[in-house]
């Protein structure tokens, strides 16, 4: 049992009152009923404090406190691309500018056959049906501590937001680039959201960047994934918004047999960030790889939760997690891994790692392991840590001095999951803001 | 170029180096032989500032310097070079950033302006080639997935690029077949000439075969037990180690 307080007075459920028109303005019609169940959702335990368990070291005060306001229309110029990180990757790009779909700024020319993809607005009611807030549910799964609040929060402004479809048996190779920006004045409440299905057979690459041009927000994107049997898809998301931003994603995969779903998720922005990525598997023999890369400088807090269900046998799953902290920075990671009583042959491999750079900075990490299949193969390490020693003297005895040794190390820790990235402009566009981050 | 004056060193409790006296000249080829343990490594790690030891008594000059007063990249700096034994593994570091980093890193201390791009890259494209290294070996991370060969190659091919004055080769061919072996051997001797010295030191004979040492000494139980001539690493592997205990044993 959620011990809860009773809800305060609640900027965003009034927020959400006040923009039903809006969002009616721009969505199909059935999504209010959608909108208006998430908000009661989301109102019975509301913003959530750090006396809760799964949201303990994040601090959401500014939630409270701070004024934000939701609404679209606002100016950007295309020319304003140029300032982020991922501006210049070959991909076809779709620019959401506080979570309103940018045309003018997005180019998708010549999309290849077998790739759809399209706002809610123009995309098929089944397959928005069929899908939204179903593949992000956790009802009905293992474990206690299921918080979807930011998932409802989400739903309950659904209005704008893409489908992306590959059809069976296609490969898509040019990447799809979902550009998430901030242009704002002040304070802007942005819930972008996203819909990927991928076919039988069909495999693809979608990148998602959270990036700032001006202002600040609390963004709180919702990712649905759904690969059939035998689908690949590479996600790449990117989260670098201004350091007085908070960012709350929810991440939902659902794999049927033999998919293949590879995950990196690179934090380097926002005051408050967290990530949870859910990856429930449907399927036998399926591959799932969970990458990250964290870091956090001044008070940044990151926190990432992973959650792996693996539902059926035979299943195959490797995560990396690693984490940077300088300053007074914090970083979280928790890892839940479910093995359920059918899932024999099992094979689960966590591995998290942080390096602290400064006495002062902090890093909470708790492995969670729930096994109820006996032929099954999990192993999880954790590492907090220093520079490895045997790195250290090979670099210095060339000649490195100890202070850049030291810097190279700390690069290469992160650039390690970094370079694990498909599309090499992405991983050469991340490793050079990896090391404006650090420096 | 190298004097090593009565060093005594130990890691923890035990005494491995019970008093080396050494003395290398500009353009010579030393080779210390020795059976395992006998304190090889733990000489070669010395000289290039590994902390897991500790000296507790000697010194060591090079080029006038008091060499175990310097830190590792200080040495590196002064013309030191070891090859590693075992080469480490860096995920995340490309060679080129790496070599480019050591490169300027040198001749920083060298009050000189860092190397332009085109030089490095053709400096280090020569080296590569005269290593039989693939180039495209240089945009992967610092001997990650190497195999055993490649990795002692590019160890030769690091030294290459830093033209070091004093080269200390640890068990370079270990783990080496006869081809890797002459590659490497071959990098070593186009690396000889009357300002440079090498310090060579090994388990067998065998890579004495192609690069042909000036001095070869024997090390046993952390001490030079005998010196010779490039004819005593024959003897050596003809007799085995055990002759020269026997040897000692009668003197004694």
């Amino acid at each position: 049992m959620a011990v809860h307080t009773p809800p305060q007075t609640d900027q965003f459920v009034e927020l959400q009152a006040n923009s039903k028109a809006l969002l009616e303005g721009i969505s199909p019609s059935y999504f209010s009923e959608l909108r208006e169940a998430a908000i009661r959702e989301y109102t019975e335990f509301g913003l959530p404090t750090v006396r809760e368990e799964e949201f303990k070291y994040l601090p959401l005060h500014v939630l409270r406190e701070g004024k934000y306001r939701f609404g679209f229309g606002a100016h950007f110029e295309r020319s304003q691309l140029s300032t982020l990180t991922l501006a210049d990757t070959d991909a076809f790009s779709f620019v959401f500018v506080n979570g309103q779909f940018a045309p003018e700024a997005s180019s998708f020319e010549n999309l290849p056959d077998g790739l759809e993809i399209s706002t809610f607005e123009d995309a098929d009611p089944a397959v928005l049906t069929q899908h939204l807030s179903k593949i992000a549910s956790l009802k009905g799964r293992l474990g206690s501590t299921n918080d979807e609040r930011f998932v409802a929060l989400n739903t309950a402004f659904l209005g704008e937001g893409l489908v992306i479809q590959v059809s069976k048996n296609k490969t898509i190779e040019r990447p799809i680039h979902i550009l998430n920006v901030v242009s704002s004045d002040d304070a802007e409440f942005v819930a972008p959201r996203l819909l990927i299905t991928v076919g039988e057979n069909a495999e693809a690459t979608v990148i998602e960047s959270f990036e700032t041009s001006t202002g600040r927000a609390f963004t709180c994107p919702v990712t649905e994934i759904r690969l059939e049997k035998s689908a690949r898809l590479e996600h790449i998301k990117f989260q670098n918004e201004s350091l007085d931003s908070v960012h709350i994603a929810n991440i939902a995969v659902h794999q049927e047999a033999q998919s293949v779903f590879t995950s990196t998720n690179v934090n380097f922005g926002g005051h408050s960030a967290r990530n949870d990525i859910n990856v429930w598997l449907n399927g036998e023999y399926t591959e799932t790889w969970l990458n990250g890369a964290n870091v956090a400088t001044g008070t940044q807090v990151i926190d990432n939760h992973t959650r792996l269900d693996h539902a059926m046998p035979n299943c195959q799953s490797f995560e990396v997690y690693k984490t940077i902290l300088k300053d007074q920075s914090e970083g979280v990671f928790n890892g839940k891994i479910f093995v359920y009583e059918d899932a024999q042959k099992t094979d689960a491999k966590q591995t998290n790692q942080a390096i602290l750079l400064s006495p002062t900075a902090t890093m909470n990490t708790k492995p969670q392991l729930e096994i109820f299949a006996d032929d099954v193969k999990c192993t999880h390490g954790a590492t907090i840590g220093q520079l490895r020693e045997d790195a250290m003297f090979y670099l210095r005895a060339r000649g490195i001095e100890k202070s850049k040794a030291e810097a190279l190390l700390v690069y290469a820790f992160a650039a390690e999951v970094i370079e694990k990235i498909g599309p090499h402009d992405v991983r050469a566009s991340l490793e050079a803001a990896l090391f404006t981050k650090l420096a | 170029m190298l004097k090593i004056t009565n060093l005594h060193a130990r890691v923890e409790e035990k005494e491995i180096l019970k008093g080396i006296n050494l003395i290398i000249n500009p353009g010579e080829v030393h080779a210390i032989m020795g059976p395992n343990g006998s304190g090889k490594s733990t000489l070669a790690s010395i000289l290039a500032g590994r902390s897991d030891y500790e000296v507790t008594e000697g010194s060591v000059e090079f080029l006038g310097k008091e060499l175990l007063e310097l830190d590792p990249e200080e040495r590196a700096a002064e013309g030191l070079f070891l090859a590693f034994q075992y080469p480490v593994e860096i995920p995340g570091v490309t060679n080129t950033y790496f070599l480019r980093s050591a490169v300027n890193s040198i001749r920083k201390y060298h009050g000189q302006d860092d190397i332009s791009a085109k030089d490095f890259l053709a400096l280090v494209k020569e080296k590569a080639n005269m290593m039989e290294l693939d180039a495209s070996m240089l945009s992967r991370s610092v001997n990650e997935g190497f195999s055993g060969g490649e990795k002692k190659r590019n160890e030769i091919f690091q030294m290459a690029v830093l033209d070091p004055k004093m080269c200390v080769l640890d068990e370079t061919d270990s783990g080496l077949d006869i081809d890797a072996l002459k590659i490497v051997a071959n990098g070593v001797n186009a690396l000889r000439g009357p300002d440079r010295s090498h310090l060579v030191i090994t388990h067998y004979q065998r890579l004495l075969d192609y690069i042909v040492p000036d001095f070869v000494h024997v090390l046993i139980e952390g001490r030079i037990v005998k010196s010779g001539g490039k004819e005593l690493a024959l003897e050596l592997e003809e007799k085995g180690y055990d002759f020269i205990k026997e040897e000692l044993l009668a003197g004694a």
